[in-house]
């Protein structure tokens, strides 16, 4: 998939591109609003991660001429602004989403794929762990035909672990994707313990599985097998 | 607590009734002495006529008619006489008073001229009397009409004065209905009121220069923490890239890895005050809108649901005990949940295993009111003074963060008129309690 990376902060558009790379996007750089306004125009993007503090331009037009033109590129606006009111009006543009800045990147990574999920219509995935099988639309995970009673956090959880497999996810990563709205600097690692805890246990009732693995130190991964 | 226009009206009640009690306490001695004056006047317009008609006919018709040698006439319903007789008299008589005289046996009250006269050497004392019967009914009369005029005057007039004030006080209502429920400049009407009185034109136009200064300072505010926002989180943000790309890059040794991961740690903590700050300054800012209606015990519900597993992983009992429920209207539902989250958040961490958190829900008098209540290890005094600031000193070592979170709590609160109150015991718990403001 083609992604454009719309930010004046070069040191974070590399990180960012390298990071999408990896995970075998194409990515194209524009450092200001006017070239990223001929991008949009010249190429095809299906993802435009677009920061609304630009120099030279307001983020919000950007969308507004991108529609005008009738380019199908998805919106993600990053923005280390974080007036309220911008979220809004991002979304009322026709922005897919919006991640405040700093954000994880494997954050970003589960935001385009949710984005893909419904622009692509790829929303009755499957995914296979060991015996499991979730699946993302229903929100509901599954082992040997018998539904697996998870909460809606624990659900959340193991889909943001599993969205980003095979890479290991820190307690803050974990529990800023879940509790992101909160903001406690008390924050308590073993929160996030807690829930994994209770969440093994569950799976563990259904089945094994050891695809769910601790890394000491530093978080918790899903490992493919 | 009085409308403006009721009490002006009721004043002028007041007054007027005053006033008029004033009017019917003298209006008798006026009417009196008017009447008195009048009966005078009469009577010394009568005298002059008899001493007019004497000098002409002379005063022997009148004596020649009696044998007493006096005169005396007065007509058949008593109201007025006229005596003439000799006296012997020294001194000469010219006065007025009221005496009570025997008339066919019927004592009457009568106005007296007393007035003597000489004729070729002979003294006579004329009186002429007037009945003051006639004058006390005729007063009584004028009396009884005075005092249903003015009844009427008093009604008529207040009622005319309530609609006026009315009318009057028409754009001050409409003043004070501007500034009714508002909790953000932006939201106040700026279109004058239209009004001919001066003193509400320029209060309508000094409130509007107060808001559109209020609204200019939260404007820059807001630029303000845009900005700070994002320069102090722009590095934040490449800096958190690059750890996180170092760390999932393949080959990483573990003992790497785990300092990568310390220095995320760190570095979380300072993103996590700075947007703390920033939210603070953005509340206090007035940019989260107040649009949300919903009920208090289903978002109480919600954070116990996330947090008991931790409780419980504690061996902490998390109870809510939900008497009454309140729907809290024109708030914002996300900043709530925050504040309750933090609280019951920080009540958990703070009690040891066996502990009972608690969570109470009922209406104080008309208010409604949330208790969260502990009872864990407690905070001495100087402890609860400093609770809710920034930056408190640390109370001990071993706690984490700057407890910034209670913070934010009491920003929440104050944003949506709450009270928070806050009791502890050293090594008995503590208790918050959030007292609502009654819905608009």
């Amino acid at each position: 998939m083609n992604v454009l990376i719309v930010e004046d902060e070069i040191s974070l558009s590399n990180e960012i591109a390298s990071f999408l790379k990896a995970e075998n996007f194409l990515c194209d750089l524009a450092l200001t609003g006017r070239e990223a306004s001929e991008k949009i125009a010249i190429n095809l993007y299906d993802f435009v991660l677009l920061d609304l503090g630009l120099p030279d331009y307001n983020g919000l037009d950007l969308i507004k001429e991108a529609r005008k033109i009738g380019s199908e590129a998805s919106f993600i606006i990053i923005t280390a602004k974080g007036a309220v009111e911008d979220k809004v009006k991002g979304l009322d543009l026709g922005a897919d989403d919006y991640l405040p800045k700093p954000f994880a990147l494997a954050e970003l990574h589960s935001r385009i794929n949710a984005v893909a999920r419904r622009k692509f219509n790829i929303d009755d995935q499957n995914i296979k762990l060991g015996e499991f099988v979730m699946q993302l639309k229903s929100r509901k995970l599954f082992c040997k035909e018998q539904e697996v009673d998870l909460t809606k956090k624990e659900f959340d959880l193991l889909q943001y672990l599993v969205l980003n497999k095979s890479r290991v996810l820190t307690r803050q990563q974990l529990y800023e994707h879940i509790w992101g709205n909160i903001l406690d600097d008390q924050y308590d690692s073993n929160f996030i313990d807690v829930h994994i805890k209770n969440l093994r246990k569950k799976l563990n009732n259904h089945a094994p599985s050891p695809w769910l693995d601790t890394v000491r130190g530093v978080g918790y991964w899903v490992s493919t097998e | 607590m009085m409308r403006l226009k009721t009490k002006l009206a009721l004043f002028n009640l007041l007054s007027k009734l005053i006033f008029t009690a004033l009017f019917l306490l003298l209006l008798p001695l006026v009417i009196e002495r008017i009447n008195l004056r009048q009966v005078d006047s009469d009577l010394v317009k009568k005298r002059e006529q008899v001493i007019g008609l004497i000098s002409k006919i002379g005063i022997e018709p009148f004596m020649a008619s009696d044998t007493t040698g006096s005169f005396g006439s007065y007509n058949i319903l008593k109201e007025e006489f006229i005596s003439l007789e000799r006296v012997n008299l020294n001194h000469d008589m010219n006065y007025i008073e009221v005496t009570n005289r025997l008339i066919e046996e019927e004592e009457i009250s009568y106005r007296v001229l007393n007035y003597t006269i000489t004729i070729d050497g002979k003294k006579y004392l004329l009186e002429i009397g007037k009945s003051l019967t006639s004058i006390l009914s005729s007063r009584k009369n004028i009396y009884k009409v005075i005092v249903i005029f003015l009844i009427l005057i008093i009604i008529i007039t207040f009622l005319t004065d309530l609609q006026y004030n009315r009318i009057l006080l028409r754009p001050l209502g409409k003043i004070t209905n501007k500034l009714k429920g508002i909790s953000d400049p932006s939201s106040f009407n700026m279109t004058p009121v239209s009004t001919t009185t001066s003193d509400f034109y320029k209060l309508d136009q000094t409130l509007r220069e107060l808001m559109k200064n209020i609204g200019q300072l939260f404007d820059k505010e807001k630029e303000i923490t845009d900005n700070v926002s994002h320069e102090l989180l722009t590095p934040i943000s490449v800096l958190r890239s690059k750890l996180e790309n170092l760390l999932i890059s393949k080959d990483m040794d573990s003992e790497i890895a785990g300092k990568i991961e310390e220095s995320l740690k760190t570095l979380h903590r300072l993103q996590t005050l700075v947007n703390s700050l920033l939210f603070i300054a953005r509340i206090e800012s007035r940019q989260y809108l107040m649009e949300d209606s919903f009920y208090i015990n289903e978002v109480l519900k919600e954070i116990i649901s996330e947090i008991i597993p931790v409780a419980e992983d504690k061996g902490i009992i998390l109870k809510e005990e939900p008497e009454q429920d309140f729907q809290f209207m024109n708030a914002n539902r996300s900043l709530i949940f925050s504040m309750f989250f933090n609280v019951i958040n920080n009540a958990v961490k703070n009690t040891s295993q066996g502990g009972i958190v608690l969570i109470k829900s009922h209406f104080l008098y008309d208010r409604f009111n949330i208790a969260i209540s502990d009872n864990g290890k407690g905070m001495p005094k100087e402890q609860i003074d400093t609770l809710f600031s920034r930056f408190k000193a640390k109370m001990d070592v071993n706690e984490a963060g700057t407890g910034i979170g209670l913070a934010i709590a009491k920003t929440i609160a104050d944003f949506h008129r709450m009270v928070i109150t806050v009791t502890s015991e050293v090594g008995k718990g503590t208790s918050f309690s959030f007292l609502f403001p009654e819905n608009s």
